[in-house]
This record gives C-alpha cells, sequence and structure tokens, in this order.
C-alpha cells in the first residue's frame, strides 16, 4: 500500500488532532463507545490512506452503516472488563482445582477472594458479549446479508467475530444459561480456555467489535451532519472536485465548490484579512485529509484524485526562541516542502499568505519565484493566498496553469461586508486601512492639528 | 500630575516585576531590608515629572555612588527590631507591664513562645539602635551630605536622655527594666524611631541603586524643562544586556521621529526598548546606562513593542493594534508630551495593508512636535516614501552584514534606509528554487 505522507505543521494547521480539550477533527467524529474503538479511529485519523481502492472500500463500508442505521449492539461496560481480564496473561493466575466441600463452598459464598473473583468477572462478561454477538449475527437487520455476503466490502471484517461464535470449542460455553451462576469448577475451567487457549481470537473478535464501533459511530456523524462520501480516483487523473464544500467547525458556514485540474493545478487565491481566505484552505485541506481516510467530508459531493501527501503552511509560528525570525520560519516552511515536491510526489499543497515577515517587493518578487517554480509541477496540486495582486498579474502572463479565484469584499456602506463566496478574477480588496479609517486615527490627530 | 504609562509599555519595556526575569526592576533591586524593598518600589513606581526634583534625586544616587558605602546594618537584626515595633503596643505603661508579665508567666509555666520573640525583639532594637547611634558619630554637622538633614533629626533624636540612659546598659536586663525600655519603645518614642527606620531604608535605597550602578558603569541623566523637547544619549545601552552595544540619539522639536530599519534579528526592538525603558529611569532620577543623557521631561511612554509575534492571532491581532495606535492618537492629540515607540506596526497583516497603514499612521503623528516618537518596521518602502513627505523625520537602520551566507549583525546604528533585502537573499541561499525544479 502506497503511503500517505504528511507533517506535524499540517497536522497543527488543519487541526486534526488538536489540543487536548480544544475542537479538533479527530473530536469532531470521536463518539466511539469503547475505548479501543477510540483508539482505532485515533489510528485512522494517524494513517491516512493513498491508495484509492482502500479508500473506496473503507468508504462504502461507512456508507453501508450509514444507511442500516444500526446501535451498537454490546454494552460498552463489559470492554473494560474483558480487556482487563485478558491482560493477565501469568499461567500462576489460573483458579487451582479445590475441594469442593460444603465448606469451602460455603466460605466462597460469604467472601469470595477478590482474585477468583475478577475471573468470574471475565467469564461473566465474555459470556454476556459472546451472547449479544450471536444476537447480532441473527439480526436480519445486520447478519444475513452482511456477515454472509462474500460480496459486501464489510464481509471481510466480520469474520473474526464469526470464527469465534463458530469455534467448537466454545460451544459448551456458549449454552450455559447466561443468567446462571456458575460454578467454581466451572469459572476454573472456562478460565483456562477463554485466557489461555482461545485468548488471541478472542482479541482478534474484540479488535472487529472495536472496528463496528469506529464504522457505527462515523456513520453516525455522517448522517447527523449530512457530510457526502468521495470518490477516490487513481493519481494519474490529477483533478479534485469540491462542491458545496465547507469548514465543519463554522456555523452556518457559506459552501464553495473549486475545480483544481492538470489545467489549473494552482488556485491562486486573494481577498482581504477577514474574507475567508484562511478558512477556505482549511476546509479544503480537511476535506482531502477526511476523504483520504475514506471518511465522510463536509461537502456536497467530491471527487478526487489521491494524492500521496498533503502538505500546509496556514498557522505559522515563530521560534523567536531558536532566534528564527518570521521570515526566515516562512522559508524554512517552504524548503520542507520544497524538498517533499522534490521527491516527485503527488501532492497537496496549502501555502496561505506567503512572506509576512519581509518588505513589499521581497515578498513580490518571492511570491512570483516560488508560485511559478510550483507551477511547473503539474503533478501536484497547490493553493496558495497572498495579497500582493501585482503577483499574481505577472503570473498571469508567465503561466497557464494558474486559476485565479477570489473572496470579495462588498462596501456597505463604511462598514467591509464579506460573502464567503469564491469569484473567479484577482482582487484588489484589502481592508487594513479601512479599519484605520473607520476608527478615525487619521482624523482624530489631523483635526486637533488645524484647530 | 503623574507619569503615564500603562501596562503594555512597562511589560514592553520589561520594567516592573520582582520575580520577573531581567527586569529593570530586579536589576536594580539588591537592597538588603523588607523596607527598604518597599521604599524602591515605591520610588520605581512613581516617576517624577518635576525636572528639579530629578536632578536632585540623581545627585543622591551620584554621590552614593561615589561615595562607595556600605550598609552596615545586620539585615536580620533590622527585620527583628521592625517586627517588634509594627507588633505594636496599645496599652499604657501599666498595661504594658502587665502585659510583658503575662507573657513571662505563660513562658516560665507553658514555654510559651511570646516572651522571648518579645524580648528578643527588644534586644534587637537595641542592638540595633546602639549600631546607628555609632554610625551616625560619623557625619560632621557641616558635612555636605544629601541626607544631612534627616542625619541632624536622628541625631536630636539620639541627643535623648532616656535613649542614651537605655545604650549604656551592659548586662542583662532586670524585668522591672525590661518593662521599662519596652514601654519607652514601643510606645513613647514610636514616632521617633519610626523616622530611625525611614531613614535607614532610604539609605538602603540609595547604597543599593549606587552600587548596581557603580558596577555597570552607569551614568546620570540630566532632566530639562519640557518645553524643550529633546532626547539627547550617547553611548546609551541595554542596562540588563551583559554586552549591549551602545548607540546614540538625539531627537528635538526639528526632528521629533526616528524612523527605524532593519532586518528582524538586526536589533531594532533593543534599541527601541533601550530608549524607553532609559527614560523612563531616567525619570526616576535613577541611573542609566550611558556616557550621556539629557532630556526634556516627558508626560508619559507609550510603547507597542514585541506584541508576541504571534500570527496566529491574524485579524484581531491587527485590529488590537490598530486600537492601540488610536489610543496613543488620542493621547497625543490632546496636546500630551509624550514619548512613543512603535516597533514593527501592523505586522500582523499582509504587507500592503501593513504598508499603507504605517506610512498613513507615521506621518499624522510625525506632525506633534511636542512628542517624540521611534518608528520601525521591515517594510523599508515606507520609510523611502516617508523622506519625500517629511522633513522632521531622521532615518537610521541597523545594518546586517552578510558573511558568505551567513547574516551577521552589528547592532550599531547608521544614518539612512536600510537597502538590505535579505529576502530574496535567504530564498536563493537555501535553494529553494532549485529543489523544486529537481
Amino acid at each position: 500500500m502506497m503511503h500517505f505522507s504528511t507533517d506535524q505543521q499540517t497536522l497543527n494547521d488543519l487541526m486534526v488532532f488538536g489540543k487536548p480539550g480544544a475542537n479538533s477533527i479527530l473530536s469532531l467524529f470521536n463518539k466511539t463507545l469503547t475505548s479501543g474503538g477510540a483508539e482505532k479511529l485515533a489510528d485512522m485519523f494517524r494513517y491516512p490512506m493513498a491508495d484509492f481502492e482502500g479508500i473506496n472500500t473503507r468508504s462504502k463500508i461507512i456508507q453501508y452503516f450509514a444507511v442500516k442505521k444500526l446501535a451498537f449492539p454490546f454494552q460498552p461496560a463489559l470492554f473494560d472488563v474483558i480487556e482487563q481480564y485478558l491482560s493477565n496473561t501469568d499461567e500462576r493466575s489460573k483458579l487451582q482445582p479445590r475441594e469442593s466441600s460444603v465448606s469451602e463452598k460455603l466460605k466462597g459464598l460469604v467472601v469470595a477472594d477478590p482474585h477468583t473473583k475478577s475471573i468470574n468477572d471475565g467469564v461473566t462478561a465474555l459470556r454476556q458479549l459472546l451472547a449479544d454477538l450471536q444476537r447480532f449475527f441473527a439480526d436480519p437487520d445486520f447478519g444475513q446479508n452482511t456477515g454472509t455476503d462474500g460480496q459486501h466490502p464489510y464481509s471481510a471484517e466480520v469474520q473474526p467475530m464469526q470464527a469465534l461464535l463458530q469455534d467448537a470449542d466454545l460451544n459448551g460455553f456458549m449454552e450455559e444459561n447466561a443468567g446462571k451462576t456458575l460454578s467454581y469448577t466451572a469459572v476454573a475451567g472456562y478460565d483456562v480456555l477463554l485466557r489461555f487457549k482461545k485468548r488471541d481470537k478472542i482479541r482478534s473478535c474484540l479488535q472487529a467489535i472495536y472496528q463496528l464501533d469506529v464504522y457505527l459511530s462515523v456513520a453516525g456523524i455522517a448522517v447527523q451532519r449530512g457530510f457526502c462520501y468521495p470518490d477516490a480516483m487513481p493519481a494519474e487523473r490529477g483533478e479534485v472536485v469540491f462542491e458545496g464544500v465547507y469548514h465543519p467547525f463554522v456555523k452556518g458556514a457559506v459552501a464553495n465548490s473549486l475545480r483544481i485540474d492538470p489545467q489549473g493545478n494552482v488556485i491562486f487565491l486573494t481577498g482581504a484579512n477577514m474574507a475567508g481566505k484562511s478558512t477556505l484552505m482549511k476546509s479544503l485541506g480537511t476535506a482531502m485529509y477526511l476523504a483520504h481516510m475514506g471518511f465522510p467530508v463536509p461537502a456536497k459531493a467530491m471527487s478526487f484524485s489521491v494524492r500521496e501527501g498533503i502538505y500546509t503552511s496556514i498557522n505559522l509560528p515563530d521560534n523567536l526562541g531558536r532566534g528564527m525570525s518570521h521570515f526566515y520560519a516562512e522559508v524554512l516552511r517552504i524548503k520542507k516542502v520544497s524538498q517533499e515536491l522534490g521527491q516527485n510526489k503527488h501532492l497537496f499543497i496549502i501555502i496561505d499568505e506567503l512572506f509576512r515577515g519581509t518588505n513589499v517587493k521581497d515578498a513580490y518578487e518571492a511570491t512570483v519565484a516560488i508560485t511559478s517554480a510550483f507551477a511547473a509541477k503539474r503533478n501536484c496540486m497547490f493553493v496558495m493566498s497572498t495579497h500582493i495582486m501585482e503577483a499574481g498579474d505577472t503570473l498571469k502572463q508567465r503561466c497557464n496553469n494558474i486559476n485565479f479565484v477570489y473572496l470579495p469584499t462588498k462596501m456597505d456602506g463604511k462598514l467591509p461586508v464579506y460573502t464567503y463566496r469564491l469569484e473567479k478574477g484577482i482582487t484588489a480588496d484589502r481592508h487594513g486601512m479601512i479599519i484605520i479609517n473607520n476608527e478615525g486615527i487619521l482624523d482624530i490627530l489631523n483635526k486637533k492639528l488645524s484647530i | 500630575m503623574s507619569f503615564i504609562i500603562d501596562k503594555q509599555s512597562l511589560e514592553d519595556l520589561n520594567l516592573t516585576g520582582k520575580y520577573k526575569r531581567n527586569s529593570i526592576y530586579s536589576l536594580f533591586n539588591q537592597v538588603k531590608t523588607v523596607g527598604g524593598e518597599r521604599l524602591l518600589e515605591q520610588i520605581f513606581n512613581h516617576p517624577l515629572s518635576d525636572p528639579d526634583e530629578i536632578n536632585r534625586r540623581s545627585a543622591v544616587f551620584h554621590y552614593f555612588q561615589q561615595q562607595q558605602l556600605a550598609f552596615p546594618f545586620d539585615k536580620e537584626k533590622i527585620e527583628k527590631a521592625e517586627k517588634y515595633l509594627h507588633e505594636g503596643n496599645d496599652a499604657g505603661y501599666i498595661g504594658s507591664a502587665i502585659g510583658l508579665l503575662k507573657h513571662k508567666l505563660s513562658h516560665a509555666v507553658f514555654h510559651s513562645p511570646e516572651y522571648e520573640q518579645l524580648t528578643d525583639g527588644l534586644k534587637a532594637t537595641i542592638d540595633l539602635l546602639r549600631k546607628v547611634s555609632d554610625y551616625l558619630k560619623q557625619f560632621k554637622d557641616a558635612e555636605n551630605h544629601p541626607l544631612m538633614a534627616d542625619i541632624g533629626k536622628l541625631k536630636q533624636i539620639f541627643r535623648d536622655q532616656r535613649l542614651t540612659d537605655l545604650l549604656k546598659e551592659s548586662a542583662e536586663l532586670s524585668f522591672f527594666k525590661l518593662s521599662r525600655y519596652h514601654y519607652l519603645l514601643s510606645k513613647t518614642l514610636k514616632k521617633e524611631l519610626e523616622l530611625v527606620f525611614k531613614v535607614l531604608y532610604e539609605l538602603d535605597v540609595y547604597i543599593a541603586v549606587s552600587d548596581v550602578a557603580r558596577l555597570k558603569g552607569m551614568g546620570y541623566a540630566r532632566a530639562l524643562p519640557a518645553s524643550v523637547d529633546c532626547l539627547k544619549a550617547s553611548g546609551l545601552s541595554h542596562p540588563a544586556l551583559d554586552k549591549a552595544i551602545a548607540n546614540s540619539i538625539s531627537l528635538n522639536r526639528e526632528q521629533n521621529m526616528l524612523f527605524l530599519t532593519g532586518a528582524n534579528m538586526a536589533g531594532k526592538s533593543t534599541w527601541m526598548k533601550t530608549i524607553g525603558l532609559s527614560m523612563y529611569l531616567a525619570h526616576l532620577g535613577f541611573p542609566v546606562a550611558a556616557k550621556s543623557l539629557e532630556f526634556s521631561v516627558m508626560e508619559g511612554i507609550f510603547s507597542s513593542i514585541n506584541v508576541p509575534d504571534n500570527l496566529n492571532m491574524g485579524y484581531s491581532h491587527f485590529y488590537a493594534e490598530v486600537l492601540r495606535v488610536k489610543d496613543v492618537a488620542q493621547q497625543v492629540s490632546a496636546g500630551k508630551n509624550l514619548l512613543v515607540l512603535f516597533d514593527e506596526l501592523f505586522k500582523g497583516t499582509n504587507v500592503k495593508d501593513a504598508y499603507d497603514a504605517t506610512l498613513a499612521v507615521s506621518q499624522a503623528f510625525a506632525n506633534y512636535t511636542n512628542c517624540l516618537f521611534v518608528i520601525s518596521t521591515h517594510i523599508i518602502e515606507v520609510g523611502e516614501e516617508l523622506r519625500e513627505r517629511c522633513a522632521n523625520i531622521q532615518f537610521r537602520y541597523l545594518p546586517t552584514i552578510m558573511e558568505g551566507s551567513v547574516p551577521k549583525y552589528t547592532y550599531l546604528l547608521k544614518e539612512g534606509i536600510t537597502s538590505d533585502r535579505q529576502g530574496m537573499m535567504i530564498i536563493e541561499n537555501e535553494n529553494i528554487l532549485e529543489i523544486i525544479g529537481r
């Protein structure tokens, strides 16, 4: 399988993992009921895919569950008990056979020692789990046309669960009445069977269940939020079509559509500070990231040629502590991206407002130089924003594969108003001076002097 | 009227803050006593606005700096004595004696610590007073000491017969004597002793601050009336930096704005902080790290330096800066004489907005010839435009010298606007275009 590459800066920019407690894309989807499921989900976020078939398969499974609207068929609390139980792999912890004298039994009734009790709890929980699993497979809504239907993409993942249910060694255990208290001897016997002989099989089954937990919760979010399922295509087409894409954290977000293809693989985005450039870029990046996980994305529709990586430079931190100026930090970031580009990968690159920490002339020259170098990489996709519209004019003449779009600012009297809707072309909108004029700073200074 | 300086400016210049690393206050806070520290803090937080008063105080510091006096009193003893006197004794003589007796009894029976503390404090006070009395003897009455007035008063106090008797005591004190002296010190002579402590603390502050000045080779500023409108310094450097490079500055009515350019690491912010904090110290009458410094008294300092270089704040940061500038604009237009320091204004926004905004704002401010401005930017185009438009702006820059591909900084101010165009140079040094093209 091809590897999808990204880096910490990108993950930060797109808020994929975020800080603990803060909003993140992961936390948006993290509605799993089991902690094993949460771990699996985080793993999926850590490793997006770079083969379109794998992506489409996962996407189909999630779509399947979104249609079925199943509930998670187990009690989440069972899993903590079972994991705890299975984690004790010490042979010496097996229950020792003992005289089943009446006195022993009585003693056991009054005070079960903690060790016996924990084993008893584990065995009981597993019995409950298997019963639930059986019921789930018997559910006509799920069992018959998935588990047994070899055609369905999910059927491959059902196998470990089925294997456990069909294990003949467990027949006796499964026939025990779930409500009945087991005798000490029976518990000791099942303990050896479950915890030592069948441990790996049970573990695989648990993993499949956690995976199911992930699918169900992701599908639930997709339904609840009306996300769409992107189509993945081979990398060679070099084409991404976003339709009605928006940022999941922005309330009442305005959706935009954008097409990136080999004839216009560089998106040159202009617009004023508040016009929504960064948010749009983050929306694109987030959608691409989720799409490469096979996850539903905040958009109306989307299709994309798989990329081998995504790199962004949106919220670049300074590292003044290390004696680095902002400009230098920007340059190093571009260098890092360039090194990735130099390896001839199919990448998706987002760069927001290059070269803030320098003078106008340098910023202009650097923007032109870097953007035209990027434009020559037709196998990659670029989204770049800037305020230096002169750079856009120059680039228009130099390259024919740059798509110029902007986010407009409309003036409502003295107040700037933003539509957040992409338009074609380059804008000269800036509103730094508008804000300064609105605050009347120059008036304050000039008025007093003239008196 | 009090000197205007707000929280942001205090933080920009890293002036106050006892526990802050390298704060200017902590630099001077070498006092020995708690009371001295209280006094130092009080002085430090209240810049003066009368040039004569400033010059008088700096003369005292200067005197102490030359005299190299040590603070001859034991810190712990002073603390004990002060604590003892602060405990208070509101009772009359009989009541006070009975109180003391009570403590003594409970000490004898229960080993209660209060009695011991009380007698300890009393003894420490007596010891301290003996030291002070000895110390005062070295001053001749006609001496030209800046604290002579206070010293005279103290001498008067020590001429009090009761006090002289007390100080002559040598043997262990009987309970009767103890209770008599206890009453005398904590009640009868309370006011007088407070004055003794006040002078001790002053001595502490003067000695501590002037010691720092001597150690760092600092000089003193000369305050001029506000109407002069000038700031002239040579060999001015940052007192908290060990190897700070000194520069000169001269602003006045005809040239009231210093426009500073230079690369990011070239030392613009440090120079601006140096100017700001030196002016603050000068208004305290404190020593400054300069060969010479002359200044007209200002009504306040406003700075916008060091706005944490955090572009994540994006727009809100830009807006915050706009509001800051507006605030300063209001103060300036109200006719106040201010020192205004703007470092890399509007850096959170795009280059073009920053260019327009810096140009417009600088030009508008420059008209206020009663104020002094220092404005820095890396947008050199602003400087070139301002040179065309305003005659009262002084242009200086901090150069970058390329040693091969490594930028070096001299930190020595030069006249003009920098022509360093590191931008493309860095990009070329990092071979970025070549890497992409590979």
